[in-house]
């Protein structure tokens, strides 16, 4: 737009502006006068024959409307007894009541309104009657409507009702203060509407309708600093301050809201038709300013950091915020008499203006459902992580490796979704698009064979179990403590310290030797002439020190035992012995478990075999022979294991 | 003490049979208007019937004792709460009921004196309707006004009193839409009868000469009456301020000794002393059943008493005779006649708080109901 085009619409406004404010100081100079004319036509009128009998039916109207609504309560009374001398325990239950008796008393002045409306059609009312008899209907509709909604809402005297945070001692006055607000705004609507219908006083409508609509901004811009001015009352913040990420917010909230009314007010002021318009932005405005407050006081109870919450409050956040969104575009919507329809088939420029809504919306969407996978991600990441390194990680260690791959997916999908649809919703051809991505998609997948096959099976290992981080695995050749796996690969670190970098692909079997338990054997050769039940005993006892351990003994699952006799050996009897121990425990207590017998059996005059020559004959011989028959036994003997 | 709870015994009922009594006649009255829907010549062949007997010496008797009863008694009434917590219809009931005597008595001096004031007044309703409606139209519009007015108020004492009684079950389904179906009928025939009345007035000049000869005798007597009227109303004004500043003197001057009452699931009421434990359940918020909103006559507010027994008010005779109508045990009271007079009492309620007029009507159900819940948890 060109600075002369700028310039013109402004001028165009102010212009506009001032001839509405001629106007209205118009409207004011003729309302008294105006005002005079209108009483003394309304007594004249009143007092006549057709005066009293629209005035019957208006009696009429009341008695019919009573009676609906009385019958209505006959029946709905107690249901509403009950809601209302139910005690909830929580903002959610609260709100349960709340919407349940909204439904109660709505119904009730829904009726009363549809008994009323419904019966008047049927009376031959006289001159301009009629107009002003559904005007009025609808007056205390609204205003009955506004009390019971506040009255829910703001649960005067009944903290434990409220739906919405605020300090219980002021929701009476501000309750009222709001009712009083709307009630101004609700007769400066319907009152100077009825003026102008009935008595065709224009003047006087419109100087009515400035004061109320004036007074109502000005109790609702004092509102805005009393009620929203200071900070909150300690009872409320302590609550937040459990909360690890509270912020402030970045502008005075009272200050925001004054100025929102102040801009409705000099927008209705200068361009009445926009006015709704206005109000309606405003409103969103606000309730998405306080819809973050409002959302949490519904999970306020759990006296959590909001981590802890779970993904709820963040997820019903940003679906309140896109109903309110929804909502105000529907309430513009109305507000300028238009259809989106009609929109859609208006100007190239309320077209895009439509489309970037869908876009909007769909970004909404997709942020629900990123932000409902990402908290639920990282709720159960902060539940199952261990709390210090050297912990060994549990069962879950899997999920730990799985779960933030599932999220980087999640978020790429959801990502990958949302452009193709965006592009979509804004009209752009998105086919070839696809098909150029299936194309390329095709290619990259015949080059990236092996690392597809690596992912995928990486995947089911994975999903079979077969290994956690801190696991000793054997496979092939490789062996080793998993230290870390990717997409593609698992890390193993050798005891030696060398670190095997393993594609899934080429994995194969895996031998985990840190599953559950292992079972260690010893053997130990006796003589002949030693006490083999004695040895029994004193390997039990041994075993039982040993589970006793205030370091190893945790570590047994079964007590090391002697099985018995396992073989009579050329010069000893060898005699087995058996543990069953934690993974990975085996060898510290295998070292020591030896150390003990050896003591066990030498206190105890039971000696450990090893090769001997006996030896007849010279002393020559003797050496000769000896040499030959060590060399004949260490022969045999196989190479010490290591 | 027995001789003021026999007292108030009796002026219970008194306040009943009076209400009753100016019903039956406004129900004739109003269905005499609704023969205006058919014609003004229907109305004024059923004019004797409905409306003459009220007219004899005993009917006028009746009548205007009826009337003056209860409104002393409404009065009295007023003056002798203790505290302005009332349900909505009740507030509703108690200022239509105030605001009828100055609406009404305009209508009855013009019906019933003029005719002895100026003795050839002939108050067909031929002649009445026309004036209304033809020459005095705001008294026409103050009348429709008190259709609603004393009809609302009928309507909610009749309901309130009937719905608590067994007999309701079978007569409930035709008395409801009576209630509303009368007033209805009536002002449609008193509108119609309107219509009428206009076109003979334009049709028939003689009879317009007649109204008007009439009216003019009325004129001159209204100036009698008028001060009669003005005196009245001024009666009844310092009566009804007199009972408001009572009411008014009792609530500041036991403002400052608070007493609490402890409650079942750890509740608890504060407020000042001498209010029922109703009244203070509803002050604090307290759920509480209350049928009959404290008349002492559904019985649905019942409360053992746990703690403090003798620092209730003793039991009247009314509030015995509810007891023992709806069947209750020894140590039970009525939470809207037991007035807390000290500290340390402690009681617990029967019925829930949604309990509705069903369990005035047959109190075993619900006892049995609550009794049941209570074995359950």
């Amino acid at each position: 737009m060109s600075d002369q085009g700028m310039a013109g619409w402004w001028m165009g406004v102010l212009a506009g502006a001032k001839a509405r404010i001629e106007a209205l100081a118009l409207d004011l100079a003729q309302a008294p006068q105006e005002t005079a004319q209108i009483l003394e036509s309304t007594r004249a009128s009143l007092m006549s024959g057709t005066g009293v009998r629209g005035f019957t039916y208006l009696m009429i109207l009341l008695f019919v409307g009573i009676a609906v609504e009385w019958l209505y309560w006959t029946y709905a009374y107690s249901s509403l007894r009950a809601v209302q001398s139910a005690l909830p325990e929580s903002p959610a239950q609260a709100l349960r009541l709340g919407l349940r008796r909204l439904v109660l008393q709505g119904s009730g002045a829904l009726l009363f309104t549809a008994a009323i409306l419904g019966v008047s059609a049927a009376f031959a009312w006289p001159e301009g009657m009629h107009a002003f008899v559904i005007q009025l209907a609808l007056l205390v509709l609204a205003l009955r409507a506004s009390w019971i909604v506040l009255w829910i809402v703001l649960a005067p005297g009944r903290a434990q009702r409220q739906l919405v945070p605020a300090d219980p001692a002021r929701t009476r006055s501000l309750a009222i203060v709001a009712m009083a607000a709307l009630a101004l705004l609700a007769l400066g609507h319907f009152v100077p509407a009825i003026l102008q219908g009935a008595a065709g006083a224009k003047h006087a409508g419109a100087m009515l309708r400035f004061a109320a609509f004036s007074l109502a901004t000005l109790v609702l811009f004092v509102a805005a600093f009393i009620y929203f001015g200071r900070p909150r009352a300690p009872a409320g913040a302590a609550a937040p301050q459990g909360r690890a990420d509270v912020r402030g917010p970045l502008f005075p909230r009272s200050f925001l809201l004054a100025v929102l009314v102040v801009a409705v007010y000099a927008v209705w002021v200068m361009h009445p038709a926009g006015a709704a318009l206005a109000a309606v932005v405003a409103v969103v405005i606000a309730l998405e300013i306080g819809l973050r407050d409002i959302v949490y006081f519904y999970w306020r109870e759990d006296d959590q950091p909001e981590a802890a919450l779970g993904a709820l409050p963040a997820i019903v956040l940003s679906l309140a915020r896109f109903v309110v969104a929804l909502g105000g575009i529907g309430a513009a919507a109305v507000a300028l008499d238009t259809s989106l329809e009609a929109l859609a088939e208006g100007d190239p420029l309320a077209r895009a203006a439509l489309r970037l809504l869908g876009v909007a919306v769909l970004a909404l969407l997709a942020h629900g459902v990123w932000i409902a996978v990402r908290s639920l991600v990282d709720q159960r990441l902060a539940r199952i992580s261990p709390a210090t390194p050297q912990e060994p990680p549990g069962p879950k260690s899997r999920l730990l490796t799985l779960l933030p791959l599932l999220r980087v997916t999640t978020g790429v999908l959801l990502l990958v979704l949302l452009v193709l649809s965006s592009l979509w919703a804004l009209g752009i051809e998105i086919t070839p698009l696809l098909a150029g991505a299936g194309v390329v998609g095709l290619a990259i997948g015949f080059g990236a064979q092996t690392l597809v096959r690596d992912i995928v099976s990486g995947v089911f290992y994975l999903i079979d179990d077969a290994f956690r981080i801190g696991e000793y695995i054997q496979s092939g050749t490789y062996k080793g403590t998993v230290e870390s796996f990717s997409l593609r690969s698992v890390k193993l670190r050798h005891h030696r310290g060398p670190l095997y970098t393993i594609p899934y692909g080429v994995l194969g079997a895996v031998q985990n030797l840190s599953r559950d338990w292992v079972i260690d054997k010893l053997t130990v050769g006796i003589t002949y002439n030693s006490d083999i039940d004695k040895a029994r005993k004193l390997v039990k006892k041994v075993g039982q020190a040993l589970a006793a351990d205030p370091e190893l003994g945790r570590h047994f699952l079964e007590p090391l035992k002697m099985q018995g006799v396992e073989q009579f050996g050329d010069f000893a009897v060898q005699i087995r012995m058996k543990m069953k121990t934690q993974p990975g425990e085996q060898f510290v207590i295998r070292r020591k478990a030896l150390a003990m017998i050896k003591k066990a059996f030498d206190e105890n005059g039971i000696k450990f075999a090893f090769p001997t020559v006996q030896l007849a004959g010279g002393a020559e011989a003797e050496a000769g022979a000896a040499a030959a028959a060590a060399r004949q036994v260490l022969a045999r003997e196989p190479a010490p294991p290591g | 003490m027995l001789g003021g709870a026999a007292v108030a015994l009796w002026m219970r009922n008194a306040r009943i049979v009076s209400g009753l009594i100016l019903l039956t006649f406004v129900t004739g009255h109003l269905s005499n208007l609704m023969l205006g829907l058919h014609s003004l010549a229907a109305m004024e062949a059923a004019r004797p019937y409905l409306m003459g007997p009220w007219h004899s010496t005993p009917g006028i008797v009746l009548l205007a004792g009826a009337a003056i009863v209860h409104i002393l008694l409404g009065i009295y009434a007023l003056a002798s709460r203790r505290s302005l917590v009332v349900t909505k219809t009740d507030v509703v009931q108690l200022l239509l009921g105030f605001v009828t005597p100055p609406l009404l008595i305009g209508h009855a001096f013009a019906m019933h004196i003029a005719g002895e004031v100026t003795p050839k007044f002939d108050a067909t309703f031929g002649q009445v309707l026309a004036i209304y409606w033809s020459f005095a139209p705001s008294y026409a519009i103050q009348q429709v006004c008190v259709v609603m007015v004393v009809w609302m108020h009928a309507a909610i004492g009749l309901y309130s009193w009937l719905v608590l009684k067994p007999v309701w079950r079978r007569v409930g389904g035709l008395v409801l839409p009576l209630l509303f179906a009368i007033p209805i009928l009536a002002l449609l025939g008193f509108a119609e009868a309107g219509k009428e009345v206009i076109a003979k007035l334009a049709a028939e000049p003689d009879w317009r000469a007649y109204v008007t000869a009439n009216l003019g005798k009325v004129a001159k007597a209204t100036r009698e009456f008028d001060a009669l009227q003005a005196r009245l109303l001024a009666g009844y004004g310092v009566l009804v301020l007199a009972a408001i500043a009572f009411l008014a003197w009792r609530i500041l001057s036991t403002r400052l000794q608070r007493v609490t009452v402890a409650y079942d699931g750890g509740l608890s009421a504060k407020g000042r002393r001498g209010l029922s434990v109703l009244e203070l359940s509803l002050l604090n918020h307290v759920p509480h059943a209350h049928v009959c909103s404290g008349r002492g006559r559904c019985g649905t507010c019942r409360v053992r008493v746990e703690a403090g027994a003798e620092r209730l008010s003793p039991a009247e005779e009314a509030e015995r005779k509810t007891l023992e109508r709806v069947g209750a045990a020894a140590g039970e009271r009525l939470a809207c006649q037991a007035r807390v007079l000290g500290a340390g009492v402690a009681v617990t309620r029967l019925l829930p708080a949604f309990a509705d007029a069903s369990a005035a009507r047959a109190p075993g159900e619900w006892t049995g109901q609550n009794a049941a819940a209570g074995a359950g948890e």
